[in-house]
């Protein structure tokens, strides 16, 4: 029974936002990161034993491969620092805020953590890398989730589909607005509360609206797979499908703080 | 499991189950892997009960706790009272053979894999039926060979 209290008392200390509790919380963190990082090492070893006796040829074309990829991805790049520019014009024409470009940090995935039933990430950057509480993940294809803890070397990463996670979004193609909910599975998102009327349909993508101000605005989260609109219900059941490849790659962005911090109304 | 001989023995054990536990594996393979901790710690329950209890079981709950690090106190809470359930039918669990033993592990893990789904239930995290008991089953079909391994180690460093 005491002991029950006590794992219950844990539990409230550990969810308060308690500045003095912040090392305590770092070190639970970062020492239960090392039995993760103990855990992968004989697959990076594996897979870097695997890199090293690539042959020859194999990395050739993989050189070429890659350069090609980076040939092509420069001539986009080009391409969107001028509309960039025309946009910051326009922008200034509008009177409006300029959009901050910004700079991104990669961190390596150590593990998943050991819950099914959670979808977090353990990263081998922590507040010593000058990473933050709720700075955004960033997959190749798309947003992945957000930094929920951390560690003084490492930290955990909520991925969009937990089921305790939403990011605000809206429809690229009209703008409408809506909040894609995580269910536990990895390959779906709820959209709650959309208007059955609304013009949504299979195929659209969604995009952070930056609502809340967690999320930067512009970043595709999902496609939608399936909009079903029960006759007579309020709400159609909007499912959609993340972009970012959640289960691969050992890779992530943190998107960096721009300095001008949204502020949120008390 | 203090103030016994080789307790090394017992804590590198229940390290290397955890290491073991989360050895990297795609996500949906998560929820068919037996609860490796839990069965170390319950071994060492049911053949060192006088070393080996509530309050270890709460410790080792309390790691993997942190190893996720969202809700604290669920899978102490759970390792405890499963710990205690042991600690209440030791005698009898031993006379049993594998197969009995394997049934009643099964249903102790069972029992701690639903109060730590009860607590992150209270925390907001949504449920996908009954998968979360996949596994207790799991984990009662390791258990014979695991305590058998277990029971080799035990002997040949005298652990008592």
């Amino acid at each position: 029974m005491a002991l029950v209290l006590v794992s219950a008392l844990l539990v409230l200390l550990f969810f308060r936002d308690d500045p003095r509790l912040n090392a305590a919380r770092a070190f639970a963190l970062d020492t239960t990161g090392a039995i993760y990082s103990t855990a992968a090492a004989p697959m990076n070893a594996w897979t870097s034993l695997a890199d090293y006796l690539k042959s020859r040829t194999q990395l050739r074309q993989e050189n070429a491969r890659l350069r090609q990829e980076n040939l092509v991805i420069k001539g986009q790049a080009q391409r969107l620092a001028a509309v960039l520019a025309e946009n910051t014009r326009y922008r200034a024409l509008l009177n409006s805020a300029e959009i901050v470009e910004r700079e991104v940090m990669v961190a390596e995935v150590i593990a998943v953590t050991a819950d099914p039933a959670r979808h977090l990430l353990v990263l081998d950057k922590g507040r010593d890398d000058g990473v933050l509480e709720g700075q955004p993940l960033l997959g190749a294809d798309g947003l992945m989730g957000q930094i929920v803890m951390l560690g003084e070397y490492t930290s955990r990463a909520m991925l969009i589909t937990d089921s305790t996670h939403a990011v605000p979004v809206q429809v690229l193609r009209n703008g409408v607005r809506g909040l894609a909910e995580g269910t536990g599975d990895l390959a779906r998102l709820l959209v709650r509360h959309v208007a059955a009327t609304t013009d949504i349909s299979v195929g659209d993508t969604l995009v952070t609206s930056g609502l809340g101000g967690r999320f930067p605005p512009g970043y595709p989260v999902a496609r939608v797979t399936s909009v079903d609109i029960e006759p007579g219900a309020a709400f159609a059941s909007v499912s959609a499908q993340p972009l970012a490849q959640l289960d691969r790659g050992r890779h992530v962005m943190l998107a960096m703080e721009a300095e001008s911090a949204v502020t949120v109304a008390p | 499991m203090i103030g016994g001989n080789a307790t090394w023995v017992i804590v590198s054990s229940i390290l290397l189950a955890l290491i073991v536990y989360v050895v990297p594996m795609p996500l949906e393979w998560r929820w068919f892997r037996p609860e490796l901790p839990t069965l170390v710690l319950l071994y060492w329950v049911l053949a060192l009960p006088h070393r080996v209890g509530i309050v270890s079981a709460s410790l080792v709950g309390l790691i993997l706790d942190f190893m996720d690090g969202m809700t604290p106190g669920a899978f102490s809470v759970g390792m405890a009272l499963s710990a205690l359930t042991l600690l209440f039918s030791y005698q009898r669990l031993r006379l049993f053979d594998g197969f009995q033993q394997s049934i009643v592990i099964g249903l102790v893990v069972a029992l701690a894999l639903m109060i730590e789904r009860w607590v992150q239930n209270l925390m907001g995290v949504g449920g996908r039926g009954l998968v979360f008991l996949y596994p207790a089953l799991t984990s009662a079909l390791v258990w014979v060979p695991l305590r058998n391994g277990l029971r080799g180690f035990r002997r040949h460093y005298e652990v008592s």
